[in-house]
């Protein structure tokens, strides 16, 4: 056996990719991890994690050099001094905007794991049934039943602390304790729930920090520095959670600098039989072999690795023959919301940063009600008191004013719609060939935006957002609005989805490449449609549900 | 080679930081990497930090050094533009007092110095760029103090690791010295 032949290989090292990694090693595969960028080792290498806030020279904030450096992530808040090497270059990576996208990505071990916003909701029947009733694009090839038992699974393991509400919309889950609302938030939650008469509710958000020590983990420290890397292992990464599980098996390797430049794809087995590549550093060019391919490289990475690979049996790559590869290209859509003042608490504070909020599940187009627009959207938010730094009317400038610094400032309360976004065929991702990236590779061109549904959708997503607060009593109410610009969501899926008919999908309903059986995409490139929850702990479950009917498969010799 | 080349390249042979104050006997420029500022300049934006800021029987913004933090934010974080508008704001301030009290904001007490600044927090007809350098300098002082470590461990606390999240917590238990959470 050659030392470049494993088992399995995974391509690319964040959520999906950790968890394929440490499903197939725990079965017994000799697995290579394959991720493109550097090592992050956990607690080491997280450089910044235990700095005061005072001891970053620009307190956090962003230098003119930065924004020159980082042309897409300075449009919003993900450029900043406190964790900027976890991001990747713009100008190393660049890629082609069609139309306006935010592509915010993370090269090296752990991917976007390190940097995840953490919410953690699962979908339900309504979701997976949705584009069926709706008749839109195709319908997904399961069901919530399908994946319900691998959602606790992965919550199990990953550690999400939650509050089991008893929402159909929202299926309860394997929950660790929930975090506690501040007293606000309580009040708030208390008024819509009773106003809309369970219609609306307002719940505390499940969230992967946990609340209970985990083995190797310690609970949330109500640091709120998450995205800086947790020396406590507090919240799910792949560093703190999957990984240490799959090389606890003897049977990983991890590769970094190891850019996947295609599958190799053998046409007498219809098979892939490994995958070629292009080490980062040094710029030469290796193969690996396996009997199975796990495609976990992110969303619009995992569709470029397809679409790159075996072009000379179908020129728009593998899993092209259906015509959706790089169609269907989805996000949340979201930047529009309301906040307001509150009155009366002003004896009341909390204590601990909690980085977590509040969540209303979606509640629009349910039980027989009909918008102008289909499906809906969820809200996250929450309630706090304004700090110091903060403007006080009463004294301008002397040393009443730098006394009045440190007392705390006014209540408020916002929440922010993370709406569903429909697969549109046209909404695509394909290869440029004339654009370069540093590695001379051929670069991704982007082509999606949202339409008249999801424009429709952000007028409710501002009035209910006015709606509720104000009901609340919450005062100065004011909605705030954005252009909508797909990739902001940070939740690219689609590209390669999953169907039915190997004619209208990429891959089954096992996540199998139609084309290829032994090559599995299991990250946001499977999705059939995005319902309006964050998506990362659906990719984690379809992982594992995944990893273990191709383990099953390998044995029965069917791949 | 120039004087001012010279006496940089002299402060990289002693060891010494870049910022050396570079000499013309009456108004010593200091160079930072956009700008150079001179005595004047720098006297007046610590002078104004500190009426923002005041020494009281706490410290202020000269005991906590904010002027090297706002030249610092200004030089690495502002814009070309702004940066231009801060200096051209700054010229045109300089005359602010002169007009009010008939000398130079340095030589003015703390309390001229104060309705010198009050008049920027009223309604007034003051040039964009003037605007611009009074609002850059107070917001850069109360960010560097409220971002201070002075500040957020004897004025409130901040703790690196809290551990817990207390959800109710009475304002009164917020000042630092009270046990918290």
């Amino acid at each position: 056996m050659s030392t470049n032949t494993y088992d399995a290989i995974v391509i690319g090292s964040g959520i999906s990719g950790g968890w394929a990694a440490k499903e197939l090693t725990e079965k017994g595969l000799k697995t290579i991890m394959l991720e493109r960028g550097r090592n992050i080792e956990h607690v080491k290498d997280y450089v910044n994690a235990n700095k005061a806030p005072w001891e970053f020279t620009h307190r956090g904030g962003r230098t003119v050099q930065m924004t020159k450096d980082y042309p897409v992530l300075k449009r919003d808040y993900a450029l900043n001094e406190t964790n900027l090497d976890y991001w990747a270059s713009d100008k190393d990576s660049p890629y082609v905007e069609i139309k306006p996208f935010d592509w915010f990505r993370g090269y090296h071990v752990g991917g976007k794991s390190l940097m995840w916003g953490r919410q953690s909701y699962r979908w339900a029947d309504v979701d997976f049934e949705a584009n069926a009733k709706d008749g839109i694009a195709i319908d997904w090839p399961i069901r919530y039943k399908d994946l319900a038992p691998w959602y606790s699974y992965v919550e199990g393991f990953a550690g999400i602390s939650g509050n089991k509400d008893g929402l159909s919309i929202l299926p309860d889950g394997n929950f660790m304790p929930p975090m506690e609302m501040n007293c606000v938030e309580k009040d708030v939650a208390a008024r819509i729930n009773s106003h809309y008469k369970g219609i609306r509710n307002m719940i505390i958000g499940r969230t992967a920090n946990i609340t209970q020590p985990l083995p190797g983990r310690t609970n949330c420290q109500y640091r709120n520095k998450c995205w800086l890397g947790c020396p406590f292992g507090a919240y799910f990464s792949t560093q703190s959670s999957t990984l240490p599980a799959a090389m606890a098996t003897g049977n990983l390797t991890v590769r970094p600098w190891s850019i996947v430049t295609r599958i190799l794809y053998d046409k007498d087995t219809k098979r892939a039989k490994g995958v070629e590549v292009l080490d980062a550093e040094t710029n030469k060019t290796y193969e690996y072999y396996a009997k199975i391919v796990f495609v976990n490289a992110s969303t619009l990475n995992s569709a470029w690795v397809l679409m790159n690979s075996a072009t000379d049996i179908w020129p728009g790559g593998l899993g092209s023959s259906s015509g959706e590869l790089g169609h269907n290209l989805m996000d949340h859509h979201l930047g529009v919301g309301a906040g307001g003042v509150v009155e009366g608490y002003d004896d009341k504070y909390y204590f601990g940063r909690r980085a977590n909020g509040i969540y209303i599940p979606r509640f629009r187009n349910l039980n027989g009600e009909k918008r102008d627009y289909i499906r809906g959207f969820g809200y996250q938010g929450g309630a706090g008191r304004e700090a110091w730094g903060r403007a006080i009317p009463e004294f301008s400038i002397g040393g009443q004013f730098k006394d009045a610094l440190s007392e705390p400032g006014e209540w408020t309360m916002g929440m922010g719609g993370f709406g569903e976004t429909l697969p549109y065929h046209e909404n695509r991702t394909y290869i440029d060939k004339n654009k370069k990236d540093k590695w001379g590779l051929p670069v991704l061109a982007i082509d999606a935006t949202i339409k008249d549904n999801e424009k429709k959708m952000r007028i409710d997503m501002g009035n209910d957002a006015k709606e509720m607060l104000e009901m609340a009593g919450v005062k100065n109410v004011h909605i705030y609005t954005s252009e909508g610009v797909l990739g902001r969501g940070i939740h690219e899926m689609g590209t390669a989805r999953m169907g039915r008919d190997p004619k209208t999908s990429v891959l089954n309903e096992w996540n199998q490449v139609w084309d290829a059986k032994n090559v599995f995409v299991t990250d946001g490139a499977c999705m059939v449609s995005t319902a309006c929850q964050n998506p990362s702990l659906t990719y984690m479950a379809m992982t594992a549900r995944a990893a273990d009917h191709a383990v099953s498969e390998l044995k029965k010799g069917n791949i | 080679m120039d004087r001012r080349t010279a006496i940089r390249n002299l402060a990289l042979v002693i060891g010494g930081a870049a910022l050396l104050p570079a000499c013309t006997k009456q108004n010593p420029i200091v160079n930072y990497k956009h700008f150079d500022i001179n005595i004047d300049q720098q006297t007046l934006i610590s002078d104004m930090a500190e009426t923002i800021i005041p020494k009281t029987n706490t410290p202020g913004a000269t005991d906590l050094n904010l002027y090297s933090f706002i030249v610092k934010m200004l030089d690495d974080c502002a814009k070309k533009e702004d940066q231009q508008a801060f200096f051209k704001g700054m010229g045109e301030f300089n005359e602010l007092p002169q007009k009010l009290f008939n000398k130079s904001f340095a030589d003015c007490s703390n309390k001229e110095r104060e309705s010198v600044l009050n008049t920027f927090e009223k309604k007034n007809n003051y040039s964009k760029d003037m605007l611009a350098f009074y609002n850059t300098v107070k917001g850069l002082t109360v960010f560097g103090y409220t971002e201070s470590k002075y500040f957020m461990t004897k004025q409130v606390v901040y703790e690196l690791v809290p551990g817990r999240y207390n959800a109710y917590f009475p304002v009164k238990n917020l000042k630092a010295g009270v046990k918290n959470g």
